[in-house]
């Protein structure tokens, strides 16, 4: 046996795993986006492209596709600077980095929903502590069709952007303090020390955090559908909740599917496209 | 890479694996045992396991396992789905969101209790409760408890100024101002109610559509069959936060958010269910004593005291293998004696009107007799297989009123369009 095919002899059994747990799934789901399927109503039959069509004309689809893309930009770009910065702070502090660490696992380690039942209270308009450090003024946080989506991007960002400090904490851990000794031999210390040691050091890893941060800000789910079920007004509906709310609410399996299937195509163009920038980083790093 | 963007799929294909999943295979000797899927049967005292040894006491040779489904009522309608479609129920009863009834016994999932049923049990329940639990004139499943939308007001504010439970909205709105004006604390709000963009908001809306004597669909199925005066309700509810009788954040509240200020003495008047009035009378409640409940108020074209009811069933599941067992632990548990436990130890409300004048139940509850002309007074919500999509469908237009972000008019029109769209789509 040639050591090729003993290669793939090795590899089959996490081939055939990986491939029965994702791609069978989600050949059948595309197949299933292309059919009409109600099973309450006993409908069952072929739907083409039909689904599809509907959604390119359907509001409540553009309007949950906005939604998405304004809570992913968002989040993700909060979650990443707050994350470097704390990231920074953490290694110029001289006491306590375990315990601040321990705090900024804490939010990271709570089940989502927890994190989404907290900020219920925490945003209530009459009881909430948001409010009473506010000076007590009934800022309708959730109900505001303005406030809350913004609302649900800053429990995002508290719940998530201890998992991008944490990622640049562990790299900046491991740049060598000569080299911002030699650096400040040279005379180059604070700003420019950042942009020729640190930044160039961290961004891989940063990317790789942006990486897994926008993958997972595309499929958002729990917080809106724990704190605002979309609302007000659909403000807050993103693609999966609209996925959601057709597959398990309304037993639309074909239409619940074609919604399911476009959430599957955004987030491979994105992570695709992640991919080649990290790829081209390391071929020129 | 695959890995990854693969688990964006993990949502949607979901039900996918589970349809495909492994099938139980049960095992054919031996005793009977019976599974009981229910939602957790909050309140002092769960009668359920008591109720179901007494059920075994009385059918030697039969098990019932009692599983619990999660709290919430989207997952527990989630895990129904799941299991029934992908046609591998390990169990036997199963206790059903009213709303859900009709859906599930179009699509086949429930059997067929007709037969089993003589005509005088079902009429001792209301008929609120029954008359969603029919399809196509047979009956699919029993009430196990019940649900009405009730008014709370403050029992010592009303008196302190002379004040009587308002039976019309205008009343309500002068009573609010009244009051406010008089104790002038800017804590004390007015009329908190549900509008978040939920069920329970689907509810509000409902109710206002009934309080002004129209209704979300015809007999035919039309949507909005009076539109001028659906317009009229929207605008009542909207008018209700415009003009600060109720707070800007009612459009954000669900139930719990809505209990919690009023039991802490912060609203006059609230629109809630009767578990609220259990946890208003709890020992350290600051409102304990102070609260009273009154029907719904009406509008201008409708009545007082149209109210949603709500509730819990009981169905058999049609894939059940012990079908003539399951079907008599839902009626043993649907039995008076059954509720009567229930509605000692669980503080639920039976949906058997005579156990509202049950001497031991009134005993230890005061307020059962009050709440039998309310309960009769209610109506039940759209009773059809797609209920969930009209309710699904709607809820973003119905919130974009409450939040000012729509016409009245303007959502009735979308609204009545989207629908349109559905029936179509179903019809063909």
């Amino acid at each position: 046996m040639s050591d090729r095919r003993l290669g793939w002899l090795l590899l089959a059994p996490a081939l055939l795993l990986l491939g029965g747990l994702t791609v069978y799934p989600a050949i059948w789901v595309i197949w299933l986006s292309l059919q009409y399927r109600i099973p309450v109503f006993s409908i069952s039959r072929w739907a083409g492209l039909a689904h599809y069509a509907f959604l390119a004309v359907d509001t409540r689809f553009w309007s949950a596709a906005g939604v998405t893309a304004a809570f992913a930009v968002a989040s993700v770009a909060l979650e990443c600077g707050l994350g470097l910065g704390m990231a920074l702070g953490l290694r110029g502090q001289r006491h306590g980095r375990r315990a601040a660490v321990a705090l900024l696992l804490l939010a990271w380690a709570l089940p989502s929903v927890v994190t989404a039942k907290m900020f219920e209270w925490l945003y209530h308009p009459a009881g909430g502590l948001v409010n009473f450090l506010l000076g007590g003024r009934p800022v309708n946080w959730l109900g505001d069709p303005a406030l809350a989506l913004p609302s649900l991007i800053a429990a995002d960002v508290w719940r998530t952007t201890p998992f991008v400090a944490l990622l640049c904490y562990a790299r900046l851990l491991t740049i060598p303090a000569e080299l911002y000794e030699a650096a400040e031999v040279d005379g180059a210390a604070g700003v420019q020390a950042f942009a020729r040691i640190t930044w160039p050091l961290v961004r891989p890893i940063l990317l790789v955090a942006l990486l897994f941060r926008t993958l997972d800000a595309l499929r958002a789910f729990d917080l809106m559908f724990v704190l605002t079920g979309g609302g007000p007004a659909g403000t807050t509906e993103t693609l999966t909740v609209y996925a959601y709310r057709a597959l398990f609410q309304t037993l639309q399996v074909g239409f619940g599917s074609a919604i399911g299937v476009v959430v599957f195509a955004l987030v491979m163009v994105v992570a695709v496209a992640y991919l080649r920038l990290i790829h081209r980083q390391e071929a020129s790093a | 890479m695959a890995p990854r963007p693969a688990r964006a799929a993990a949502l949607v294909v979901l039900l996918v694996l589970l349809a495909a999943g492994c099938r139980e295979r049960p095992v054919a000797d031996g005793p009977v045992t019976l599974v009981f899927k229910h939602a957790k049967i909050l309140g002092p005292a769960d009668p359920v396991p008591g109720l179901l040894r007494r059920f075994e006491a009385e059918h030697p040779g039969v098990r019932v396992q009692s599983e619990a489904l999660t709290w919430s009522s989207d997952e527990q309608h989630q895990f129904y789905v799941i299991n029934l479609e992908g046609g591998s129920p390990p169990f036997d009863v199963m206790m059903l969101d009213v709303i859900w009834v009709p859906e599930f016994a179009r699509a086949g999932w429930i059997l067929d209790l007709t037969p089993f049923v003589p005509a005088a049990e079902r009429d001792a329940h209301f008929a609120s409760a029954i008359e969603p639990a029919v399809q196509a004139g047979r009956l699919w499943a029993l009430p196990w408890f019940m649900n009405v939308g009730l008014l709370y007001y403050r029992t010592d504010l009303l008196a302190k100024y002379g004040l009587a439970p308002p039976r019309t909205y205008d009343e309500l709105i002068r009573q609010v101002r009244l009051i406010q004006a008089g104790e002038r604390d800017p804590r004390l709000d007015g009329y908190l109610w549900q509008g978040k963009q939920y069920e329970g908001g689907m509810v509000n809306v409902l109710e206002a559509l009934w309080a002004n004597g129209t209704r979300l669909l015809d007999e035919t199925g039309r949507p909005f069959p009076e539109p001028e005066r659906a317009r009229e309700s929207l605008a009542f509810l909207r008018g209700l936060i415009e003009s600060g009788v109720s707070p800007g954040w009612v459009t954000a509240a669900d139930e719990e958010l809505s209990r919690r200020p009023f039991g802490d003495g912060r609203a006059i008047f609230l629109r809630s269910w009767p578990y609220a009035l259990d946890l208003f009378e709890l020992p350290d409640s600051r409102v304990r004593g102070r609260v009273g409940v009154a029907p719904l108020p009406g509008l201008p074209h409708g009545t007082v005291g149209a109210a949603s009811t709500g509730g819990a069933h009981l169905a058999v599941s049609a894939r059940s293998r012990h079908p003539a067992l399951a079907v008599a632990l839902v009626r043993f548990l649907t039995g008076e004696a059954a509720q009567r436990a229930m509605t000692e130890g669980a503080a639920l409300r039976p949906s058997r009107p005579a156990l509202y004048a049950d001497p031991g139940l009134v005993a230890r509850d005061p307020t059962l007799p009050a709440l039998l002309p309310l309960i009769r007074a209610g109506h039940p919500r759209p009773v059809t297989p797609y209920y969930l999509m009209l309710s699904t469908t709607l809820q973003p237009e119905f919130s974009a009123v409450l939040v000012g972000r729509k016409s009245p008019a303007r959502a009735i029109r979308d609204g009545a369009a989207q629908v349109e769209h559905l029936q179509q789509a179903l019809a063909r």
